[in-house]
């Protein structure tokens, strides 16, 4: 019964992560340059998750563990500003900005969903945790 | 009178598991305090050693019943829970940082619900006894 309580933290875990990770992509939705100070506009993040066969019941029910937090690789997007600094001097985009192709709703909307995910997962320790106690009151 | 009252039932054992997690829930409470702390190493008592120490003591003592004489259980020096014991004092200091505050609390509520089960034990076994002195039902 307690083995449920570490799967659900588990869960609680990778949606953090994923939490993270999402709360990166709109920190740095106008980051033009990367971490190495190149001008490359950033990349959004991606959590991808994986069952934890370190956590598991005998019964084969797993935990979630991230595998992998991937990064994607989209064009930027082009706005025309050709007084900034970064602007593309030369070529087809020249006089054009490149921006981070990142989707502020889309962000939006996934948070919520990883929020709910992570009251899912302590609504189940809820659960457990009374089940655990209705057990404690038949022998006392 | 009263250790032997009480050898007879399960009370000096949950008393042992009692002072376990108590002890285990402090050591968790400071990990969950230096949750922000640079260079903190997570400290833990392991419920497994505990467990297993307990069991081999409480093997001990059952291989001391069943001796001839009645006397004998009482001959060996000291208290024999106190290798249970032992095992609160050993604190295991976990590597990786990368542990958060959820799996701390997930150990708290588990530690939590070990010590109500061993204090609801032990209070159904008190009641029993009350009902033995009372002789009432």
């Amino acid at each position: 019964m307690l083995k449920a309580l570490d799967i659900s933290t588990s869960g609680l875990v990778a949606q953090r992560v994923r939490l993270d990770a999402i709360s990166g992509n709109l920190a740095n939705m106008s980051s033009l340059r990367n971490e190495r100070g190149e001008i490359k506009p950033y990349q959004e993040r991606f959590v991808v998750f994986q069952p934890d066969e370190d956590v598991q019941t005998r019964d084969g029910a797993q935990g979630v563990k991230v595998s992998a937090v991937r990064t994607e690789t989209v064009e930027p997007k082009y706005r025309y500003d050709p007084k900034h600094p970064l602007a593309i001097k030369q070529g087809k985009w020249k006089g054009y900005v490149a921006y981070p192709n990142i989707d502020m709703v889309t962000e939006f909307v996934d948070a919520l969903v990883a929020t709910r995910a992570y009251e899912a997962n302590l609504g189940v320790m809820e659960v457990t945790k009374d089940l655990s106690n209705q057990s404690l009151r038949i022998i006392a | 009178m009263l250790p032997s009252l009480f050898d007879s039932t399960n009370i000096p054992i949950l008393q042992e598991v009692a002072s376990f997690t108590e002890a285990r829930h402090n050591v968790l409470a400071g990990n969950v305090a230096n949750v922000d702390t640079p260079g903190y190493r997570l400290r833990d008592l392991s419920p497994e050693t505990f467990q297993q120490r307990l069991r081999e003591v409480l093997t001990e003592r059952t291989m001391a019943r069943q001796s001839p004489s009645p006397g004998w259980a009482h001959a060996e020096p000291g208290d024999p829970l106190r290798h249970a014991r032992d095992s609160m004092r050993s604190i295991t200091f976990l590597d990786g940082s990368d542990v958060g505050i959820e799996q701390q609390v997930t150990e708290i509520t588990k530690n939590q619900f070990m010590h109500n089960l061993a204090i609801s034990i032990m209070g159904s076994q008190f009641r029993l006894l009350q009902t033995a002195i009372s002789e009432r039902v």
